[in-house]
């Protein structure tokens, strides 16, 4: 009889050729100690962070700090209890108030993570003969959404508005209702979606809404940091909004906001909202106060991107092939697996921590190392990570030192 | 759709399938019907994604994720896009 997790042996062998020498992996990686939203100790060395989604350098904000500890002393440590149960205090409302309020929308549902938030909407909007159209680069939490849902679940080519059409223009004489499901900025590569264009293509059907995820754009897009909607100027076309506090927000927990004159009901009937406990009080107080910290925070946002293009443009100038310009995400495509892993091994050794990102979780089988920007790195700190990048990347037969480079061309 | 379903899908989808294979079929593997997109072929879940793109396109069809847990053969999806067909006409 074969052992419970022998199916998974496979990628397990894939694990082992690739890290099976002993050396360091990205399944390892302890912080020690944090210094601050831009470095830690990882073992005995100092590392420049650049992997965190901590897109605003929220987490160590006095006035968050302040407010959880208030809550924590008032409150306690948890709830102990759902939402619907013992679970829902005063601060849980006002967290829902104050996404009303951000988002200009009449209704907000906060939920313990963003995982959840999705797990639970996707799985409960659609019924039976309703349909999903979800862009195919979308995030794990939003496939298991959708696998959880009654409803057909259709892909899109990833950010192909035309695609999309086709889609729509097959079902245009089903009945059911549709839902068109995208992210704001798509986690791995930091591209956007072409909003604009997904919006025109919903105006031409009947009964079609649209969720867009704004994890990764949230405090990050708009002028008032309201994500991809915002930017775009199309917030009335977009009916639901999920989001996360646990990137540009630097807590945990995960939300949504919408119009829809009925959205109360989904407090009732959806299961990752009903059955799990609610978000500790500390950690509610955190991310009320610092969703104002976002609304404000224009000048947050000039520094993150001053710093995501030096990052690109510094990146780009070794002759790394860099997937997105104008994001806060700078994914480094690394030619396969080994290379990624001798790159990824070299930078944290040298001080860098980065994402690894290797393929099924990537697009296009994409080997990646994913760095995200945060507002709060200095110069300094990335001119250093640009230097440990030609370094390494010279190391590991990606491209030339940048002084070499020069003296060639003079 | 391991049970025999009794539904013999038409030469013409079959072979439709066996064209679009060609570019995906990169070890070569001789193709027939009960042919196994996952053990026989190796396809991962990217290389699926991509197929079933291709597919879609040849058949102006849209083929839900919900109808690939069925899905073994080329004989199966050949069985789900005549179905798919059918429903939009």
């Amino acid at each position: 009889m074969a052992d419970l997790l022998d199916r998974f042996a496979p990628l397990m062998g894939q694990r082992d050729a690739l890290f099976g020498d002993g050396g360091v992996n990205p399944f390892q990686v302890k912080m020690d100690q944090v210094l601050s939203q831009t470095e830690a100790m990882i073992g005995n060395r100092r590392t420049i962070l650049v992997g965190t989604n901590n897109y605003l350098g929220l987490t160590f904000a006095p006035e968050a700090l302040k407010a959880a500890h208030d809550a924590l002393e008032a409150c306690g440590t948890g709830t102990t209890g759902s939402r619907v149960a013992n679970g829902t205090y005063y601060g849980h409302k006002e967290l829902e108030t104050a996404l009303c309020d951000f988002f200009g929308k009449q209704h907000a549902m906060v939920f313990s993570t963003g995982f959840l938030a999705n797990l639970g909407i996707l799985s409960t909007l659609m019924g039976p003969e309703d349909y999903i159209l979800m862009d195919a680069d979308c995030h794990a939490s939003i496939y298991d959404g959708v696998r959880g849902s009654t409803a057909q679940i259709i892909r899109f080519r990833h950010n192909d508005a035309a695609d999309l059409d086709k889609r729509l223009a097959r079902l245009a004489d089903k009945p059911g209702n549709k839902l068109i499901v995208i992210e704001g900025i798509y986690s791995m590569l930091g591209d956007k979606a072409p909003l604009a264009e997904i919006v025109a293509v919903k105006k031409k059907y009947e009964n079609v809404y649209i969720l867009s995820d704004e994890a990764h754009s949230l405090g990050v897009l708009g002028k008032y940091g309201r994500g991809l909607p915002e930017e775009v100027g199309c917030e009335d076309d977009v009916d639901f909004i999920v989001g996360t506090f646990s990137k540009s927000v630097g807590t945990v927990g995960g939300f949504c906001v919408s119009n829809h004159p009925q959205f109360d009901t989904l407090r009732l009937v959806t299961r990752a909202y009903v059955f799990t406990a609610s978000l500790p009080p500390s950690v509610v107080a955190s991310a009320t106060v610092n969703l104002g910290l976002v609304k404000n925070g224009g000048a947050l946002r000039k520094r993150l991107m001053r710093n995501a293009q030096k990052l690109h443009a510094g990146l780009t100038a070794i002759g790394l092939k860099v997937a997105s310009e104008n994001s806060p995400v700078v994914a480094v495509v690394a030619p396969d697996p080994v290379t990624a892993v001798a790159f990824w091994r070299g930078l944290i050794e040298a001080g860098v921590y980065v994402n690894l990102a290797l393929p099924p979780a990537t697009p296009y089988g994409y080997s990646l190392l994913r760095a995200s920007l945060c507002a709060a790195h200095t110069e300094e700190q990335l001119d250093k990570v640009i230097a440990i990048f030609a370094e390494v990347a010279a190391k590991v037969g990606l491209a030339a030192p940048v002084e070499k480079k020069r003296a060639a061309i003079g | 759709m391991n049970a025999p379903t009794g539904a013999e899908p038409s030469p013409d989808t079959l072979a439709a399938l066996f064209e679009i294979l060609k570019s995906f079929n990169k070890a070569g593997v001789a193709l027939t019907p009960g042919t196994r997109f996952s053990e026989d072929l190796n396809f991962d879940s990217l290389v699926v994604m991509e197929f079933i793109a291709v597919v879609e396109d040849a058949f102006d069809i849209s083929v839900p994720l919900n109808t690939l847990p069925d899905v073994a053969t080329i004989n199966d999806l050949a069985i789900a896009v005549e179905k798919i067909v059918a429903e939009n006409t």
